[in-house]
């Protein structure tokens, strides 16, 4: 874990730990939000105000460049709480998990096709080291978790992989919804297939899969739960492992190929 | 070693108030459970950070945490049931409240980094979507026809 601020320095910094505890109060006082839209909804949730409102403070003195740098290592801190709840909530779960079998976990890696898809356009629109962190994985807790642990917040890979998370926690249930839908009709993949792909590891993004699936197939509704829930459980379970020993190596392994060819050709 | 271990705790002991005023709030749970439940949390992700520091391989704390929090969480795991019971009163999104709160001081500092990922970040984030969602379905399509099922 990367520390370049003073422990002890953080712990006094009672003006930050003052503002972040105004900042929850009053974030989770007003509660979640949700517009429906077509077959998802966008969600509005207080830790997304959190985030505009601590943004919106560091241009007023109440935040002073000290604070600012004292929070970053209390986000990777707080990170690390949030998987070892990801964790608590796997464990009761583990023998659903193995009752899927193995074979499902394989699908998992399919997860990698954000790399392959993904990487080469990032790279391609110019984007540097950020590229990385936001395509090595769809980007939620667990790999938040990974590159802030690899690469600390204030690193390019740190920006990349927040900008996803937060892309995905507002757009990410509209989005997957409507693409499940689209592609289930367009393409010659069978429904469950797609079932099976809309447990990314985020509860709500795998509701709105999955429901827009059930709404274009409602003969196959349970077997489309079972297995969109199951796959679900599948992501967040090994999604950070898949991640560190395949996603981010591979990741970078594009990457450096990629910049090679391109400052060979030019 | 002692001393920065320490520091970790009362870290995590301010990220686990701020944590419980939240989930009281938002999350209208003011059961006594969800005390031993934040402070097992905390406690997971500190062998977590203390494992990284001191066990001389490469993987990341989280990598440990997550580990830890599982096998802790499992039936057969002796006095799981109260670990489960104390730990399902701290909800996910009370974690995530404090933790983009910080984030979002911070990023303050950075911020014509983020502005210069700008519009490409856009058409990269619904790739990064399309990329996994596809490449799921289409090793789905082979497992589930090996297996019979479609």
């Amino acid at each position: 874990m990367s520390e370049k601020v003073e422990l002890k320095s953080i712990l006094k910094d009672w003006r930050l730990h003052a503002v972040v505890l105004v900042i929850v109060i009053l974030t989770e006082f007003i509660g979640q939000i949700s517009i429906p839209v077509g077959p998802g909804a966008i969600l509005l949730l207080p830790m997304l105000y959190a985030l505009a409102i601590g943004f919106g403070l560091y241009f007023t003195p109440v935040i002073k460049k000290k604070q600012s740098k004292n929070a970053e290592p209390l986000i990777v801190m707080g990170v690390g709480v949030l998987i070892a709840k990801i964790g608590v909530v796997i464990g009761p779960q583990i023998e659903d998990l193995i009752a899927v079998g193995p074979a499902l976990l394989l699908q998992e890696l399919g997860n990698l096709g954000t790399i392959l898809l993904a990487l080469p356009v990032a790279i391609w629109l110019g984007m540097k080291r950020e590229s990385v962190g936001m395509t090595h994985s769809i980007g939620r807790e667990p790999n938040v978790g990974l590159i802030m642990d690899r690469y600390g917040f204030d690193s390019p890979e740190g920006r990349g992989v927040m900008t996803m998370y937060i892309f995905g926690t507002v757009f990410g249930a509209i989005f997957l919804g409507l693409i499940a839908g689209l592609l289930a009709t367009v393409t010659p993949i069978h429904p469950l297939s797609f079932a099976l792909a809309s447990g990314v590891g985020s509860g709500s993004m795998m509701a709105a899969g999955s429901g827009t699936l059930i709404a274009a197939y409602p003969e196959l509704e349970s077997q489309i739960i079972a297995l969109a829930g199951a796959s679900n459980l599948i992501s967040l379970a090994t999604g950070l492992y898949v991640s560190m020993l395949i996603g981010l190596p591979l990741a970078n392994k594009i990457y450096a190929l990629m910049n090679r060819n391109k400052a060979g050709g030019e | 070693m002692m001393k920065k271990i320490m520091d970790w705790t009362l870290i995590l002991l301010i990220f686990a108030g701020v944590t419980l005023l939240g989930n009281m709030i938002g999350y209208d749970i003011y059961s006594f459970g969800a005390v031993p439940g934040i402070l097992v949390l905390i406690a997971i992700a500190l062998l977590g950070m203390i494992m990284e520091e001191y066990i001389p391989v490469n993987i990341p704390a989280v990598g440990y945490i997550a580990l830890i929090g599982i096998i802790i969480s499992v039936p057969w795991f002796p006095g799981s049931a109260y670990i489960v019971d104390w730990t399902s009163q701290i909800e996910l999104l009370a974690i995530t409240t404090p933790i983009l709160a910080y984030a979002g001081i911070s990023i303050g500092r950075n911020w014509l980094d983020f502005k210069e990922m700008g519009w490409k970040s856009l058409i990269v984030a619904i790739l990064v979507f399309i990329g996994t969602f596809l490449g799921s379905a289409l090793i789905a399509e082979v497992v589930l026809r090996i297996q019979g099922i479609i």
